[in-house]
């Protein structure tokens, strides 16, 4: 990203485009709807874990089904696996609808008559993937929060890590979704295509000898790391391949950008 | 298994979160003017009735009109649209040609024998060129390579002017519906000109003005008409006082008097800025470009001074007006080998003659003779239709540029 950061952030023409991606956010419900169902995630799963047995005797007709209790890990295991699937639908499709602003003729040629494909890019980037972020955290806190009342207490530094982890792989997939921009035009098609890619990724992570350094690692490293199965340094192949894959990436989507025409 | 004591305050936020999102999506639902896929009510009971919140979740995501429709606030008055004065006026004369402003040398983009080819342009600096062919010309391609958003296979462009000071309007601008006319504005300059933005914040809402949408400034782009949205890319092309003014197509979108007024708005600019501008409506060309560059089939046909294009196919054509019966007239000069008549309306004829002396010596004498009493016999002024027609019929060559 450094190759392309310093012109995207030190114009002061890029101001006006910051600016566009925080109201994108905020004016349309985006923002919202990727921090409710994070939150939502995070907030319901802990509980549904917490109360499985009753929930699985309730709609099971007679047959007792007893589970073990539930562990804390149970609990965020529960909500990662849930945010692996619908939340990252959500994010790639809010990525794709800013990301693929070639899209509509007379706005890409509004904004690329006016704007280089690295400013377009870079805020597209940061914002959608700042904003991932900030709704993985809250979700995360908020299965924390609610794990530690209904089934006990989480300890702090495995959790944040597996924040970490689980940021590194969203900023990943928002990165992938630029690149897949760059092939389609369409935001239905750059969201199919990046979830498509990175669903083929774990695929390719059944090889034993590479399944540590994908980035598909990261998804269930919250629940590996608060279950004690592995600490931080294990994902370290991982993160570092998935934030250099990522560097590349985008910058591989400004390149193929520039040659295209609108 | 008993609830553990810390069950209400777990279920607390969860209760929340489900309430304030549900009221969310009512609220949005109540005030949004349209909804996808489904009627209001239907959206109403998905985000009531199917697993809160999971139906609030699914009418954001899928339901929401995405263009952000609001409804228009009550009591205040429609978005009206203001030409400035100076802008009503007629167009000034055709300055004379200065320095060129932007040639090109060869320029070709070949999409497999269609596209543009070998095109040399020639723009006089403070110049109104208007560039006029059928569809599929290459007045779109041109236009883009000139705007720098394709690339030529071969030739060359040079601007004598830097490049941030071209700006570009498409022929159907779009904009993002949650943003306010203002904004879109605010952002061209500040991408265009943020120097001229610090220094006067008024920038945006002077090109508003001078685009005639001061008054709708606020208002949300989503419930502009199209013709407002074509108004909006003007506006945002002018943010930066280019030097450069490419227009594809301005007036496509407008209506009898936003036309007038935008072809007044581009006639004002003569001279202080070089507009280039296509069009299909000959007579908005005619009328206000001084240049004129014609297209066909990818090769520029002509380009010259439009006036001299016009006296180039001048046609040996009246209009005679006569007081009373116009039949032994007419049968008069449809017996002359030279001339052919056809009724204009009532009590005028239209004398085509085979050449310019013959029906200036012939139809006065022919009225002359019949006895009758002529009102008037006026030239019929060439139109740029007749030299256009006349240029891009199958067979016509290439004529050579004016200013070469």
């Amino acid at each position: 990203m450094a190759l392309i950061l310093p012109s995207a952030l030190s114009s002061a023409t890029s101001r006006g485009l910051w600016q566009l991606e925080w109201r994108r956010m905020t004016r349309t419900p985006r923002a919202v709807a990727l921090i409710a169902v994070y939150v939502l995630f995070g907030l319901i799963e802990p509980l549904s874990t917490r109360y499985q047995n009753q929930l699985i005797n309730h709609v099971s007709h007679g047959v007792h089904i007893q589970l073990p209790p539930p562990a804390p890990a149970d609990a965020l295991s529960a909500y990662t696996s849930q945010v692996a699937t619908i939340g990252l639908i959500v994010v790639v499709a809010i990525a794709a609808s800013s990301l693929t602003f070639d899209a509509r003729h007379g706005l890409a040629v509004f904004l690329r008559s006016r704007a280089t494909v690295t400013q377009l890019v870079w805020p597209r980037f940061a914002v959608s993937a700042a904003a991932a972020a900030v709704a993985y955290m809250l979700g995360t806190l908020a299965a924390w929060y609610e794990t530690s009342l209904l089934i006990g207490s989480l300890p702090a530094r495995p959790v944040l890590a597996g924040i970490l982890c689980g940021i590194v792989y969203l900023a990943f997939a928002v990165a992938l979704t630029a690149l897949a921009a760059s092939f389609v035009r369409s935001t239905v098609g750059a969201t199919g295509i990046t979830l498509a890619v990175l669903l083929l990724i774990p695929v390719a992570g059944t090889y034993h000898v590479i399944s540590r350094w994908l980035p598909s690692a990261l998804v269930s490293a919250p629940a590996s790391l608060t279950g004690g199965a592995h600490q931080l340094r294990y994902y370290a192949p991982a993160l570092i391949v998935t934030a250099v894959a990522s560097r590349a990436i985008l910058l591989g989507a400004v390149l193929r950008l520039r040659n295209r025409e609108v | 298994m008993n609830p553990p004591p810390n069950a209400l305050p777990a279920l607390i936020p969860v209760l929340v979160l489900v309430v304030a999102l549900d009221g969310y999506c009512l609220i949005d639902l109540a005030r949004a003017q349209s909804v996808r896929y489904a009627p209001k009510i239907v959206w109403a009971l998905v985000i009531l009735l199917i697993s809160a919140p999971f139906g609030a979740l699914a009418y954001l995501l899928l339901g929401r009109d995405r263009t952000g429709r609001e409804r228009p606030r009550p009591g205040r008055p429609a978005p009206q649209v203001h030409t400035p004065a100076a802008a009503r006026q007629s167009p000034a004369a055709a300055v004379p040609p200065g320095p060129l402003v932007v040639t090109t040398t060869g320029l070709t983009r070949d999409y497999g024998g269609t596209g543009l080819l070998g095109v040399d342009l020639s723009v006089p600096r403070g110049s109104i060129y208007g560039l006029v062919g059928p569809n599929g010309a290459g007045k779109t391609t041109l236009l883009s390579l000139l705007a720098g958003t394709r690339h030529a296979d071969r030739g060359t462009i040079s601007l004598a002017i830097p490049r941030g000071r071209v700006a570009v309007c498409p022929d159907a601008p779009e904009f993002d519906g949650w943003l306010t006319a203002h904004e879109v504005v605010d952002l061209a300059v500040s991408l265009t000109a943020p120097a001229a933005g610090a220094a006067d914040p008024q920038a945006a809402a002077t090109a508003l003005a001078a685009a005639g949408l001061a008054d709708a400034a606020d208002r949300r782009v989503a419930v502009f008409s199209r013709g407002m949205i074509q108004r909006l890319g003007l506006a945002c092309a002018l943010a930066g006082d280019p030097k450069l003014l490419i227009l594809d197509e301005p007036a496509a979108a407008l209506d009898p008097a936003g036309r007038a007024d935008l072809l007044a708005m581009v006639a004002a600019m003569r001279g202080r800025r070089t507009v280039i501008f296509s069009s299909h409506i000959l007579a908005d060309v005619q009328r206000i470009a001084d240049q004129v560059g014609i297209l066909r089939d990818g090769r520029l046909l002509y380009q010259g001074a439009t006036r001299d294009l016009l006296d180039t196919y001048l046609q040996p054509r009246w209009l005679l007006r006569l007081a009373g019966d116009t039949e032994p007239v007419a049968a008069a000069l449809a017996a002359q080998p030279w001339a052919t008549v056809n009724q204009a309306g009532p009590g005028m004829l239209r004398v085509d003659a085979a050449t310019i002396e013959a029906g200036e010596r012939g139809i006065p004498a022919v009225v002359a003779a019949c006895g009758a009493r002529q009102v008037s016999c006026e030239p019929a002024a060439a139109d740029l239709e007749s030299a256009f027609l006349a240029l891009t019929a199958a067979g016509a060559s290439p004529v050579t540029s004016t200013r070469e």
